[in-house]
C-alpha cells in the first residue's frame, strides 16, 4: 500500500496546504488517502461492471472465479478495461470538436479564413460517416496503408465507435481484436484533435508564440478575477475575453487554452492543485467546463463564497454573447460582494513562451540537427497531473534529464503549464537547463526559444509529420518517444494509443488497467511492435525514481529498450 | 487475546481481503502487479465464503487442528495465543485440513505444507482488517466481543 509522502513539488502550492489543514479542508491528496487501498481488481483491469449479472472479477489467487459470469477471462477483461477508457477518451475529443464547430457555425465569430473554415467544417461533418477522407490524404501513405492492413483505418465514428462499444457487450473477439478496436477509436480521437487545431487556426488566425504568465502570482488584487476552469466552447471563452476587456475584468484560466488569438489567458495553476487558487481568496467567479474540473471545486468555492457557473449545464444560456455578458455581470457583482475579504496572493509567477507551430519551428532544421547528431532524439511530454505522484515532480525531473542529454522536448496543454511553472518555457532560462548542443540547436530555430517547445492544438502532429516528410522516412524510424509521466484522464489514454498507432513508442505512467493479464501486456508491446513498429510500454514497477524512468526512455531512444521494467520479455 | 471480528452486515464481498492477503502475505514479490503473475499462485490465507462472509482462522481455544497434528507442527504462540503452522516440520498429511470446522486451512500441493491464517502474527496489524473498505473486519479483544454478543 502507498501513501503520499510529498504532495507537490510546487512551493507556492505547498504554502497553502498548511492553510487548508488548519481550516480542516480536505484537498485532493486527503481524499486520495481516504480511498486507499484502491480496489486491486479494478487497478489491474480484472473487474467488469458491463452488465447486471455482475459485477464480476477474475480472481488472480483463486480458481473458482477466474471467469466472469458471461465467461470473460482475465485477458479479455484487461483488454476491455483499456477499450472502455479509450472510448471515453475519444468522446472527449469529439465533444470538444463538436462544441467548437457548432459555435463557429452559429456565426458568432467572424473567421479569419472563411474558405478554409467552411472546408474544415465540411470535413468535420463527414467525420461521422466517412472518417476523415481529407485528413487521410494529408497523412503519409505508408501509415494509412498500415492502418488499412490491420483494419484500424477509421470509417467514421458513427460506425467505429458504436461497434467498438459493442465489443464490451459481448462477442467472440480475442485480445488482439479488442486492442485493434481500441486503436481504431483512438485514431478518431486523434483526427478530431487535429481538426480542432486546424479549425482554431482558420477561425482565429495562425498561432504566434506569445508570452503567457503562469502560477498563482498572476492573480490581481484590485480587480475582479474571473477564472475559466477546464475545456468548454472556445467561442464562449473568446466572447468572455472580449467582454471582459470592455468591463475591466481580469480573466485567467486553470487547465484551459492559454491562447485564443488575439487573447491570451494567464494560467493560475495546473490540474493537481486546481483547488488552491480559491484558497487565496482572490477568485471572484469560476466558469467551469467538464474536462479537468474536479467536482470538489464547488464545495471549496462555497467555503470562500465564490460562485461557480457551469458552462455546459442543461439550462445554460445558448447565445454565447449573451451568456458572456451574464457571466461578466455576475463577476462584477461577486467582486463587490467579496470586496472586504482577505486576498492573499503569493508573488510567484513565471513567464512562458507558448504557442509554437510548424510555421515557427522549422522541421527541416530539427531534422538536420537529428541527422548530424546534435540532437539525440525528440521526446513528446504529455499528460496532466496524477495524485499518485508528487505533483509535477516526475514530469519536471524527467524533462530535466532529457534536456541534459541533448533531447529536444516538446509538450502541449497541461504539460506545458506544469513545466512552465519551473521556468522551462522561459526563453531567458534556457541555458540553465539545456546541454550545450541542444542549446545551440534551439537558438538556431529562432530568437526567443525556451528549453521546451509548447506545440499545442494539434501542432505536435503537424510538426512530427513535417519531420517525417522532410526526411522521407516513417515516424517509427526516427528517435522519437512519447512520455506520459503523470497521466490521469481517459483522453490521455486515447492520445497514447493514437501516438503508438502513428509509430511512436510511448511510455505511460501510471500503469494502465491491463497489468492483470500478461497476454494483454504482451500484445501492447510485441503485437503493437509488429503492426505499428512501436510499443505502448506499461511499466509495472511502482517504486522507481523519475531519473530511472528517464533512463528507460533514453534507452528506448537509442533503440535498446527491453520489454517492461525487468528487462526480460513477459512469459 | 485479539481476534478479527467480522460484521456480516458490512461485508460487501469485494474480495479485497483475499487479494491483499495473497499479495502481502502469500506472494514472494509483495507487489500486486508482480504477485498476480507469480507461479505457483500465491494462496491467500483468508477468503470470502458465499456472497458476503469473510472467513479467517478463529484461533479456537480448543483447536482441533493442534489436536490432530501428529508431530506438533500446528502450534499455539504462548504469548499471543495465535495458532500457526511451523512450516519446516509439516509433513503434508492434511489432518488439520480435515478437522478444521471452518475449512480455513489450505493444503498447498505445490509447497507441500498446510497454509493457514496466523492473523499476521509477525506484523503489527492483520492486512485484511487494514484493507477492508467497509471496516467489516476489525481487530478486537475476544473478551469485549463476547460481552457484546451476550448483551
Amino acid at each position: 500500500m502507498e501513501f503520499i509522502q510529498k504532495k507537490t513539488a510546487d512551493i507556492t502550492v505547498e504554502r497553502f496546504l498548511t492553510k487548508a489543514a488548519e481550516s480542516e479542508l480536505s484537498l485532493v491528496w486527503d481524499r486520495y488517502e481516504g480511498q486507499l487501498p484502491e480496489c486491486g481488481f479494478c487497478e489491474t483491469g480484472l473487474s467488469c461492471r458491463d452488465c447486471l449479472q455482475g459485477p464480476c472479477i477474475s480472481h488472480p489467487f483463486r480458481d473458482s472465479n477466474k471467469w466472469g459470469v458471461c465467461g470473460k477471462d482475465k485477458d479479455i477483461l484487461a483488454a476491455q478495461s483499456l477499450l472502455r477508457l479509450v472510448l471515453k477518451g475519444t468522446m472527449v475529443y469529439l465533444d470538444q470538436l463538436n462544441d467548437f464547430a457548432k459555435g463557429v457555425e452559429s456565426g458568432e465569430v467572424r473567421p479569419k479564413n472563411k474558405e478554409k473554415t467552411d472546408q474544415i467544417l465540411k470535413e468535420i461533418q463527414s467525420l461521422a460517416h466517412h472518417g476523415g477522407k481529407q485528413i487521410k490524404k494529408e497523412l503519409p501513405k505508408s501509415l494509412i496503408r498500415r492502418w488499412e492492413e490491420t483494419g484500424i483505418s477509421p470509417e467514421g465514428f458513427a460506425r467505429d465507435l458504436f461497434k467498438a462499444s459493442q465489443k464490451l457487450e459481448g462477442g467472440v473477439g480475442d485480445v488482439e481484436e479488442t486492442l485493434l478496436w481500441s486503436f481504431k477509436s483512438s485514431l478518431l480521437g486523434g483526427m478530431a484533435h487535429w481538426l480542432q487545431g486546424n479549425l482554431k487556426r482558420s477561425v482565429f488566425g495562425d498561432p504566434v508564440p506569445t508570452k503567457v504568465e503562469v502560477n498563482l502570482g498572476v492573480l490581481k488584487k484590485g480587480v475582479p478575477n474571473l477564472l475559466l476552469y477546464g475545456s468548454f466552447s472556445l467561442i464562449l471563452k473568446y466572447k468572455i475575453a472580449e467582454e471582459a476587456k470592455k468591463k475591466g475584468v481580469y480573466v485567467t484560466g486553470v487547465c484551459t487554452d492559454p491562447l485564443i488569438p488575439p487573447f491570451s489567458f494567464p494560467q493560475v495553476t495546473n490540474y493537481g492543485s486546481q483547488e488552491i487558487p480559491i484558497l487565496t481568496g482572490a477568485v471572484d467567479l469560476i466558469v467551469a467546463g467538464n474536462q479537468f474540473v474536479n467536482p470538489s471545486l464547488t464545495k471549496i468555492a462555497k467555503e470562500w463564497e465564490v460562485p461557480v457557473i457551469s458552462a455546459e449545464g442543461l439550462k445554460r444560456e445558448k447565445d454565447p454573447s449573451h451568456f458572456a455578458r451574464q457571466i461578466l455581470e455576475k463577476a462584477k457583482k461577486s467582486f463587490d460582494f467579496r470586496r472586504n475579504l482577505l486576498r492573499e496572493i503569493p508573488e510567484v509567477k513565471e513567464v512562458a513562451m507558448m504557442g509554437f507551430s510548424r510555421e515557427t519551428v522549422d522541421a527541416k532544421k530539427v531534422l538536420a540537427a537529428l541527422n548530424q547528431g546534435q540532437l539525440k532524439g525528440i521526446v513528446i511530454l504529455s499528460g496532466s497531473n496524477n495524485v499518485k505522484y508528487t505533483q509535477d515532480q516526475e514530469m519536471v525531473s524527467m524533462a530535466q534529464e532529457f534536456l541534459k542529454n541533448d533531447i529536444l522536448c516538446i509538450s502541449k496543454g497541461e504539460t506545458s503549464v506544469a513545466l512552465a511553472k519551473y521556468g522551462h518555457l522561459n526563453p531567458a532560462l534556457k541555458e540553465n537547463y539545456c546541454n550545450k548542443e541542444l542549446s545551440n540547436v534551439l537558438s538556431s530555430l529562432g530568437k526567443e526559444i525556451p528549453s521546451i517547445l509548447d506545440l499545442g492544438d494539434g501542432n505536435i502532429v503537424d510538426f512530427l509529420f513535417g519531420i517525417a516528410n522532410a526526411g522521407k522516412k516513417e515516424l517509427k524510424d526516427y528517435p522519437i518517444v512519447a512520455v506520459f509521466p503523470e497521466a490521469h484522464r481517459s483522453s490521455e489514454v486515447t492520445e497514447a494509443m493514437w501516438t503508438v498507432a502513428m509509430g511512436i513508442p510511448t511510455y505511460f505512467w501510471p500503469s494502465l488497467p491491463v497489468t492483470g493479464s500478461q497476454k494483454t501486456m504482451e500484445a501492447l508491446t510485441k503485437f503493437c511492435f509488429e503492426k505499428f513498429g512501436s510499443k505502448l510500454n506499461v511499466v509495472t514497477e511502482k517504486k522507481i525514481d523519475a531519473r530511472v524512468k528517464a533512463s528507460l526512455v533514453l534507452k528506448a531512444l537509442k533503440g535498446e529498450e527491453g520489454f517492461g521494467m525487468s528487462g526480460k520479455p513477459w512469459k | 487475546m485479539k481476534v478479527i471480528i467480522v460484521d456480516k452486515t458490512k461485508c460487501t464481498g469485494c474480495h479485497q481481503c483475499e487479494l491483499w492477503c495473497g499479495t502481502e502475505i502469500a506472494s514472494v514479490s509483495k507487489e500486486l502487479y508482480q504477485a498476480i503473475h507469480e507461479e505457483p499462485h500465491p494462496v491467500p490465507r483468508v477468503y470470502v465464503e458465499g456472497k458476503d462472509f469473510a472467513l479467517q482462522c478463529r484461533h479456537c481455544e480448543e483447536a482441533p487442528c493442534i489436536e490432530a497434528c501428529p508431530n506438533g507442527t500446528m502450534r499455539r504462540d504462548p504469548e499471543t495465543g495465535l495458532v500457526y503452522v511451523n512450516e519446516p516440520t509439516c509433513i503434508a498429511c492434511w489432518m488439520c485440513v480435515m478437522v478444521c470446522p471452518f475449512g480455513i486451512i489450505n493444503p498447498s500441493a505445490s509447497m507441500k505444507v498446510a497454509i493457514k491464517c496466523d492473523r499476521c502474527r509477525n506484523m503489527g496489524h492483520p492486512i485484511c482488517a487494514e484493507v477492508c473498505p467497509t471496516q467489516a473486519l476489525r481487530l478486537e479483544e475476544r473478551k469485549d466481543y463476547r460481552k457484546k454478543a451476550f448483551q
